[in-house]
């Protein structure tokens, strides 16, 4: 997101809508007794809340043309944008959402995702690829649906493309499977790499609700010490196949 | 998408908090599936008002909700304040057989008791295992609680603090701050009645 200096009226208003605070007002270097709002480009993600809040009375704010590298950051901050790649908007897949017609996720193993950058803090893509690295390495593999597999450099060691590594998004999900010989493994490693990244990850667990189901998986992110929380996602299974 | 996982707050708070979202499975049952995300969302939108969104297009605070359904793209959400609207709505989309999935979000025992009075067995849960990395940069829970009803990420903690400054400052109401913090969540996951809740709690002075 841009700030069209000249239209800016130094009002402030669009300040404290940025999610990640890249906006400041400053002094006016031509009138020093007015201000402007000013937006830190290497901090913006391009996320387009300060546009459509729509509190700029003069419409200083727009959306400039953006390139790659730097397109990535809407494509994974605003959700009105869909990703070519996947067709889907936002940054994941249908996940378990429509598990009941799609039966993408099987009894037997979990459906997993670490969400670098949430909750509302954002992160660099590099910590993207220190996680997906040290998860390739325990044999995981990425979900080809997901965008974020569009963004590696190899697919397999989870190595980005390097002229996204410094790019910064309000989140990105690495969505995998996990097999029962697979769990204490990827819990161990990002128990470890907790401790290495700049930004913060958020951990969700995709499962079956019967115990012999769950059971396994919270038994062993428990003892680890992952919190479980008492609330999440339940898919009430109303979907079915329409299409003919 | 994920996001209306990872909802922070005290357990009485999250008794009001039941986001319900509704989602194609492209390939399978997108063909059409305007018309019938429409006929579901007027079926919610009897039980609850709190908010309503799709968020390729917007909530209703951006736009009415009769334009939104319009435009409908993979799904919407809706938010529920209590578990007898939600059972009465599980109900309806139960018996109306429209072949759309749906989920609801809010605490496991609540949401599956709801379920058991709807005559609903869920097949399918997603668990959020915490918060991890570098949580000095995090929000405060108090502030916490709020951004994590956008699991987009787009309500700014510091629209928060605006908004508990300018209720102080007596300069805006504070349903009105709830709507400010609302609009932002394209969605229209976020719980302005919750926002209420907590803001009354944060400028109780």
């Amino acid at each position: 997101m841009r700030i069209a200096i000249d239209k800016c009226v130094g009002c402030g208003r669009c300040v404290s809508y940025c999610p990640v605070g890249a906006i400041q007002l400053f002094r006016d270097e031509q009138n020093p007794k007015k201000k402007k709002s000013r937006i830190d480009e290497d901090e913006c993600l391009e996320c387009g809340v300060c546009f459509r809040a729509n509190v700029c009375k003069p419409q200083a704010i727009y959306l400039p043309e953006l390139k790659w590298p730097r397109v990535v950051r809407r494509a994974f901050s605003d959700p009105m944008v869909e990703h070519k790649e996947t067709g889907v908007p936002g940054r994941g897949t249908e996940e378990m959402k429509t598990n009941e017609v799609t039966g993408r996720f099987k009894r037997g193993s979990w459906g997993m995702a670490v969400e670098v950058g949430r909750p509302g803090i954002g992160a660099r893509l590099k910590d993207l690829e220190l996680i997906a690295m040290a998860l390739a390495e325990k044999g995981i593999v990425f979900e080809p649906r997901n965008p974020v597999t569009f963004l590696f450099e190899d697919v397999k060691t989870g190595r980005l493309k390097p002229e996204l590594k410094n790019e910064k998004v309000l989140s990105a999900i690495i969505e995998f499977e996990v097999k029962p010989d697979q769990l204490g493994g990827v819990f161990q490693t990002l128990k470890d790499i907790s401790g290495k990244v700049e930004a913060v990850f958020s951990v969700d667990l995709i499962s079956f609700p019967e115990k012999e189901e769950k059971g396994p998986a919270l038994e062993i992110a428990t003892k680890l010490g992952f919190p479980v929380y008492p609330n999440g996602k339940v898919n009430l299974g109303l979907g079915r196949v329409l299409n003919k | 998408m994920t996001h209306t996982l990872h909802r922070t707050g005290e357990i009485e708070s999250l008794k009001k908090d039941f986001p319900m979202l509704t989602h194609v499975a492209r390939g399978y049952n997108d063909i059409g599936a305007g018309e019938r995300l429409k006929q579901m969302a007027e079926i919610a939108r009897r039980y609850t008002d709190l908010n309503f969104g799709d968020c390729k297009v917007a909530n209703k605070f951006m736009m009415p909700p009769e334009q939104i359904m319009q435009k409908h793209t993979v799904g919407w959400q809706v938010v529920f304040k209590d578990k007898k609207s939600l059972i009465a709505c599980m109900k309806e989309l139960k018996e109306k057989n429209i072949g759309i999935s749906v989920v609801v979000s809010g605490l496991f025992d609540e949401v599956f008791a709801c379920c058991k009075k709807a005559g609903i067995n869920p097949p399918l849960i997603e668990f959020a295992l915490g918060i991890h990395g570098n949580k000095e940069k995090l929000w405060p829970p108090e502030i916490l609680e709020f951004v994590t009803m956008c699991g987009h990420g787009l309500v700014s903690g510091h629209l928060v603090k605006k908004m508990v400054e300018d209720i102080k400052k007596k300069k805006i109401t504070i349903k009105k701050a709830a709507t400010e913090l609302a609009k932002p969540c394209l969605c229209g996951a976020f719980n302005p009645h919750r926002a209420s809740i907590l803001l009354r709690r944060m400028t109780r002075f």
